[in-house]
This record gives structure tokens, C-alpha cells and sequence, in this order.
């Protein structure tokens, strides 16, 4: 056996738990997993059934973790795993699938299996069968501190912009705030708007709040290659900027891996409970308007809808608050079919967008978003993932759709009400 | 008309300007940063803006701008150019100033042109390692000079 | 060898055998799985994950809407099959018989053509099955020899069973012999195959159920 195949094969062997083992036993090939995926559906190509795409690991589990299967592997009759199939898995790995976890849902004997194609990923990157996007992304994060190599530098003109255009201050490296902000590369880049709305509705709420210029990125590339040597480096400086300036609760922007990196995976990768809270920011925002503290005036006059993020809501569990958030500023609200938790991912999360040569198949993947939206024919659509964002305004254009997007914190701070605004 | 010297001056003189001549302040704010971008569809829209076009030719340069500002923004996950950064936000300008109502933020395109602009100047900045160039007195000075106009 | 000691060596020293097999089997399936474990979260739940994971356990075999639009004949045919080999196995009253003779257990059975019914509906929706998996896109690309395995372990119990009762084509003798024959062979094959998700299928229920419910998803 190759080396790169042995590597492979170990960290396999490492990821392959009780829930892995009672998940493998119990499949039965019925395929409803299939119908649940959001690339299968669109291509048609029974390759993306998401079962079919954990083969390595299956490989693994039997011939190391069965009896039965150990005993098939000395005598010739367990498939091995090479070299080749690895190869050949690692579109079925990662351009295939965002992590979204609708199969997880449908499969009636209740496999994870968004859940354990994650777990494979650990086994493709460690013997270099990644993309190369995400190799880079995943780089530059550990080097920079940032997957599109963003640096403090960028974030204080960012906020030299929003101080200036608002008039408020914001607080940078404040010890004992109560709220420790961070912000996605995405945003930083794409979506500046987001940092000025925080500073806005923070601003009148009178939250107390600060950024770190030592930590400052929330996404996660470690979690979206599958690495967890690379997840645990990069939760772990947020962990220590946050446990440095002593503050509350951290908060995970409109992010959707983020979130899931920062609060459910963050803990178990450094081994330990956090000493703050983690929370996402509409989590925070539902709590300032459940405490009277986020006071909005007006309603937006067009029907709009809004795309759950799926690492935020269906991986998450944030299922109440965007829709809370959303009734405070939209009167004409309404819910494309199959909303909620099993809505259709936008196609472009778990890596996939970094993925250069998926660019294609994202794009068909779109497909379903489009029919759910024409569906309910929405004047705008509203959504709280800056990726997913991206991606559902490139597959409109494609489609000639006329359907702004727009993040939901921003359209909660477009109506948000200021008292005695600073000088500008 | 006085000078404007500061923000509330700039942002309540664009409030108080009529929608065709805020597209047209906007232009003005876009112009002052179209070098920085190479894109025909993105000058087309800050001249339709400028001449005042109808609501079609409006439609259509909308279109294109919006397309060019989703065809410069960097994937994610993708190395960022700060450099090529600064044309998704002229693009976003002049998107701003030609955008119908209701698809522009704040319902001000002069002031979200001026916004992004500012944003691709900062941008071009953050590449070039030095100090932002303060775009906003350079649009007050451009704003004064329209309203005297 | 006469039909009669055919079945007297079928229904006993071979029938022991199956069954040491089975639950050897079984008990090793187990004990692979439980020795794993799953290591401790440290992550804040919303809740704990217990509730939520015994309410997966059972809600799971309700599909959600769009998974039946999407997939109602895998999903009508299995109920159907299933249902059917429950009240076949359950309710037929030799079956009972059986099992009291061996620990005093017993229930009330079900009248014949109730189990009749069940029967013939479990034997044709597995037909269904079969020729569905040979069909469908996703089905045959996923199908493989073991699959083909379970089925034709699954299925001969169900069709000579119902063959012997009703005394059809062979001797009774035969007919019964090849009946315990085709269980015994299920019985063997049972834990080197995907049937374990019988039992298994609470586990993997379980852990998913847990693990969403404690961030505040019903799964």
C-alpha cells in the first residue's frame, strides 16, 4: 500500500466512532438520501448520492472496525483503499457537497451523513487529495489570519470608514467588554456594510462591545477542508483574544460555517468548554429585541422571503430568531415552500465556493433556490450568510432574475431607530 | 451656498437634492474614481446617470453595473486583491446611482455612491500599504461645486 | 433421507446452530459499535440531547413531507413490506406456538386471513422492491451483491412460509423444511449484512436525534 493511501487510512480510522459504526451498519440503500441532496437533484448524477460519497471511509470502517470484515480482508474479498479511489473521490468529497445536512435528515435510519462526509474530509486532506482552493484558503488563514488574506490593516480602514460615515467610535481590544465581535473575510471585503450596521444598532442599544485586532476572522477554512489540526489553530486565537479581554459572549457574524465552527466544534477542538458564551449574531439581535433594546420604525413596502442559511438553522439550530428579526421590518413576509430547517441550500457552502473548478455545478446547483423562489415570487430576498449571499446574487443574475438580496442585520439596521445621532 | 465642510452638511445637502440630480451628484462622485476600473458597463452607467437617462436606459444600465460589481467581487475563499477590490466598489457606485427605487440602500444613490467610492479609494489604499486618501473632501468639494452649478 | 428426518435435523441440531450464529453474531455487530463510543461534547447545548434523541428513535420512521412526495414509492412499499413481515412473523399463530414452547411466552394471534393479507402484500411489495431496485437510476447504481443477498434472505422466509401454511405445490413435511431452512439461512446472514439495521437502526437513530437535538433541532 502507497503511502499517501496509508495516510489516509489512519486518519480515517480516527474519525471512525460508535455513531460512524452504528451509521455504516445500518444503511440499506434505499437512496432517499439522494433525493434529499441538493446536487444530485439538479444534475442527476447518481454519483452524488451522499452515502455513495463516504465509500473510503465505508472501506475503512469494515475492513479495520467489523469482524467480519477484517476476517473478509485476509481473505482478499474487502474492497481496499487506494491511491486511485481517493483520487477519484475527492470531487464526490468536496465539490459535491456543501455540508448541508438534508441528507442527514431523510435518511430513515438516521445516519449523519453531512455529518460523516465532514469526517472523510479529514482522511483526504492529511493525504493532499483537497482542492487547491481550499489548500490556499486554508493557508492563507493560518499565515494571515485570513482566507482571502485580509489583514488588520484592511479592518482599520474598514472602520475608519464606518466611524466616519456614522460618527460613532469602535471600540478595538476593549478589555472587559461584553461582546467580542468578529467578522468574515467575505464581509470585510464584500459586504462593509455589515460593521457599520453592528456599530449602529450596538451603538443604541448600549451594548458593550469591542473587535480584536488579534482576532478577527471568524471563518473557519480548517472546518471547510476537513482539517482539524488547521480548525483548532484558528478557533483557538479567538478563543484566546476572547478569554484575554474577558468578555461574555463571542459573537459569529453573518457567517454560516462560522458559527458552527465558533459554537458547536470550537470547544471539542481545544478540548475543552469555553469560558464565554458563543453566539451568532442574530442570536444577539433577537435578544436585544426581546429586551426592548433594538427599536426599528417602518416596514419595508415589498414581499420578501428569506434563504436559512444552512449551517445557521438546520446545523445550527438558530431556527426562530431570523424570522422574529425579519416581522419587526417586513409586513408583505412570505416563506418559500420547504422553508425552515429543511430548506435548500444556496450550493455554494462548505468549501464549495472556493473551489474554482466547481464553479459549474454550483451554479446548477442554484437551480433549486431558483424554483423555490419562483415559487413565491418575493420583490427581494433577504438572507444572513454573507456566502450564501454571493452566491444567490450571482445565480439570480445568471438567471435574469430581478431579486435584490440583502443581509438581514443590514435590513434591520436601514430601520433602525437613531436617537440623537453624534455629528458626523 | 456655504461650503460643505463635513458629513451632516454633505449628507443633508444630497438629501435635499431631487432623485435625477442625486444620480447626477453620484455620477460625479463615481467619475472621480473610474480609473480604477476597466469596465464598459460600469462607464456607461455613471454616463446615463450624469445626462439623465429614462427610466428604460436607467433599467438597463442598472443591470449592467450590477453584473459588473458581481463579476469584480472576490470569491470566497479566494486570495483578495485589495487592487481588483476597488472596481467591485465603483461598480457598486455606479450601480448606486442608476439603481430604480427601492433597490438602492438608504434611498440616497448620490450618498451610497459616495460611500462606495470612498470604499474603492480605501481599497486601493489598503494595496498600496499607504494612508487612505480622504475621498470625502474630495466629494464635498465636488458636491459644492455641483450645488453651485 | 427421508423428508421426515429432513425436517427433524432442519427444526433442531441445525436450527440451534442458526441461531448460536444469530445472536454470536448479533452480540459482536453490538459490541463493535458500543465499543467506540463517541467522545464527550463540550460544546453549550441549547438542551439536553437525551429527549430529543428517544423522540428521533420514532420520529424518524414518519418521512417528512417532501421526502414522501419525493421518494412515496420506497417509502409506501417499504411500510408495506414491513408492516406485512411484522404480522407475519408477530401474529401468526404456529409462530406463537414456538415461542412458548421455548419461554413460556405467548399473545393472541391474529384470524388467518389477516395474516394472509399481510402475507401476500409484504411478498408483493417486495417484488416491487426488487424490480424498483433493478430500475431506478439511484437504486441500481447504489445496488450491490450484498443487497441482492438480503433481499433473497428476506423474502424466501415469507413465500415458503406461506407456502406451507397453505400446504401448496410440495409435501407439508418439505414445504416446512424448506421454510425453517430459508429462516435459518436468514438467520446466518443476518449480522453480516445490512439487516442488522434492524437493531441497528436505533443506535444511529439515537445518535443523530442526541446530537441535533442538543442544538435545538428536531431531527
Amino acid at each position: 500500500m502507497t503511502d499517501r493511501a496509508k495516510i489516509a487510512i489512519n486518519a480515517f480510522k480516527e474519525q471512525i466512532d460508535g455513531a460512524v459504526s452504528a451509521y455504516l451498519s445500518s444503511c440499506v440503500h434505499c437512496g432517499l438520501c439522494a433525493h434529499a441532496c441538493l446536487f444530485f437533484n439538479e444534475t442527476g448524477d447518481p454519483r452524488y448520492t451522499p452515502i455513495h460519497k463516504l465509500e473510503p471511509l465505508r472501506r475503512v470502517w469494515w475492513s479495520e472496525y467489523t469482524l467480519f470484515g477484517k476476517l473478509a480482508l485476509l481473505v482478499g474479498l474487502a474492497p481496499k483503499v487506494t491511491e486511485e479511489l481517493l483520487a477519484e473521490w475527492q470531487e464526490l468529497t468536496y465539490n459535491a457537497c456543501s455540508l448541508c445536512g438534508r441528507c442527514s435528515m431523510v435518511c430513515p435510519v438516521g445516519n449523519d451523513i453531512a455529518g460523516m462526509i465532514r469526517k472523510q474530509r479529514e482522511g483526504m486532506v492529511a493525504a493532499g487529495y483537497s482542492p487547491d482552493g481550499l489548500k490556499g484558503a486554508s493557508t492563507r488563514a493560518v499565515k494571515i489570519g485570513s482566507p482571502m488574506g485580509v489583514t488588520w490593516k484592511a479592518v482599520a480602514a474598514q472602520i475608519g470608514h464606518v466611524e466616519n460615515d456614522t460618527g460613532l467610535q469602535i471600540p478595538v481590544d476593549k478589555d472587559g467588554a461584553d461582546y467580542l465581535v468578529l467578522m468574515s473575510s467575505m464581509e470585510i471585503m464584500n459586504y462593509p456594510e455589515y460593521l457599520e450596521a453592528i456599530a449602529r444598532i450596538f451603538s443604541e442599544a448600549g451594548v458593550s462591545w469591542t473587535l480584536s485586532s488579534q482576532a478577527f476572522e471568524a471563518t473557519n477554512s480548517g472546518i471547510q477542508i476537513g482539517s482539524s489540526d488547521i480548525a483548532r489553530e484558528l478557533v483557538s486565537r479567538i478563543v484566546a483574544a476572547a478569554e484575554k479581554l474577558g468578555v461574555k459572549t463571542v459573537i459569529s457574524p453573518e457567517c454560516g460555517h462560522a458559527y458552527t465552527a465558533l459554537r458547536w466544534d470550537g470547544p471539542n477542538l481545544i478540548g475543552r468548554p469555553y469560558k464565554f458564551k458563543a453566539r451568532h449574531i442574530l442570536e444577539v439581535l433577537d435578544e436585544l429585541r426581546a429586551a426592548g433594546k433594538l427599536k426599528t420604525e417602518g416596514f419595508e413596502e415589498e414581499r420578501m422571503t428569506f434563504h436559512d442559511p444552512c449551517q445557521l438553522v438546520r446545523r445550527g439550530g438558530v431556527l426562530e430568531q431570523p424570522r422574529r428579526l425579519v416581522k419587526m421590518v417586513v409586513k408583505d413576509f412570505v416563506d418559500m415552500p420547504e422553508a425552515g430547517k429543511m430548506n435548500w441550500c444556496c450550493g455554494a457552502g462548505g468549501g464549495v465556493s472556493a473551489i474554482e473548478e466547481a464553479g459549474e455545478l454550483k451554479l446548477t446547483a442554484f437551480n433549486a433556490k431558483k424554483r423555490q423562489l419562483e415559487a413565491v415570487k418575493p420583490d427581494k430576498l433577504i438572507t444572513a450568510c454573507a456566502n450564501c449571499r454571493i452566491q444567490l446574487e450571482e445565480g439570480l443574475e445568471e438567471n435574469n432574475m430581478d431579486i435584490p438580496v440583502i443581509g438581514l442585520t443590514e435590513l434591520l439596521a436601514e430601520h433602525l431607530v437613531e436617537t440623537g445621532k453624534a455629528e458626523g | 451656498m456655504a461650503e460643505i465642510k463635513n458629513e451632516a452638511a454633505f449628507r443633508q445637502a444630497l438629501d435635499g437634492l431631487a432623485l435625477a440630480d442625486q444620480r447626477k451628484a453620484g455620477a460625479l462622485f463615481v467619475r472621480a474614481v473610474l480609473p480604477l476600473i476597466e469596465d464598459e458597463r460600469v462607464a456607461g452607467a455613471v454616463e446615463v446617470a450624469a445626462k439623465g437617462g429614462s427610466d428604460e436606459a436607467l433599467a438597463a444600465a442598472f443591470q449592467g453595473a450590477r453584473r459588473a460589481s458581481i463579476d469584480w467581487h472576490t470569491r470566497c475563499g479566494a486570495e483578495g486583491d485589495w487592487k481588483e477590490q476597488a472596481a467591485y466598489f465603483v461598480a457598486r457606485a455606479a450601480a448606486a446611482c442608476v439603481a430604480p427605487p427601492g433597490h438602492v440602500k438608504s434611498g440616497n444613490p448620490a450618498w451610497q455612491a459616495a460611500v462606495n467610492a470612498r470604499m474603492a479609494r480605501t481599497s486601493v489604499a489598503i494595496d498600496e500599504d499607504g494612508t487612505a486618501v480622504r475621498e470625502n473632501e474630495a466629494q464635498y468639494r465636488l458636491l459644492g461645486e455641483f450645488l453651485k452649478a | 433421507m427421508t423428508t421426515v428426518a429432513f425436517l427433524d435435523f432442519v427444526r433442531g441440531p441445525l436450527f440451534q446452530i442458526a441461531v448460536a450464529i444469530f445472536f454470536a453474531g448479533l452480540f459482536i455487530r453490538f459490541v463493535e459499535i458500543l465499543v467506540l463510543g463517541r467522545k464527550t461534547d463540550f460544546s453549550e447545548p441549547r438542551q439536553s440531547g437525551t429527549g430529543a434523541g428517544f423522540k428521533t428513535v420514532f420520529s424518524r420512521s414518519v418521512p417528512e413531507a417532501g421526502t414522501f412526495k419525493r421518494s412515496a414509492f420506497t417509502i409506501i412499499a417499504g411500510y408495506v413490506f414491513h408492516i406485512g413481515l411484522f404480522v407475519a412473523l408477530v401474529f401468526l399463530a404456529p409462530h406463537i406456538a414456538l415461542v412458548r414452547d421455548t419461554t413460556g411466552l405467548s399473545w393472541p394471534n391474529l384470524p388467518t386471513p389477516v395474516v394472509d393479507f399481510a402475507t401476500v402484500a409484504a411478498i408483493g411489495a417486495l417484488v416491487a422492491i426488487l424490480v424498483n431496485r433493478m430500475r431506478d437510476k439511484v437504486l441500481r447504481f447504489l445496488t450491490g451483491f450484498e443487497d441482492y443477498v438480503a433481499w433473497t434472505a428476506t423474502f424466501l422466509p415469507l413465500l415458503t412460509g406461506y407456502m406451507a401454511f397453505h400446504h401448496l405445490l410440495l409435501r407439508y413435511e418439505l414445504m416446512l423444511a424448506l421454510h425453517i431452512l430459508s429462516v435459518e439461512l436468514l438467520l446466518v446472514v443476518f449480522p453480516f449484512t445490512k439487516l442488522m439495521h434492524t437493531f441497528t437502526l436505533f443506535l444511529s437513530r439515537w445518535y443523530t436525534g442526541s446530537a441535533f437535538g442538543r442544538k435545538g433541532v428536531q431531527s
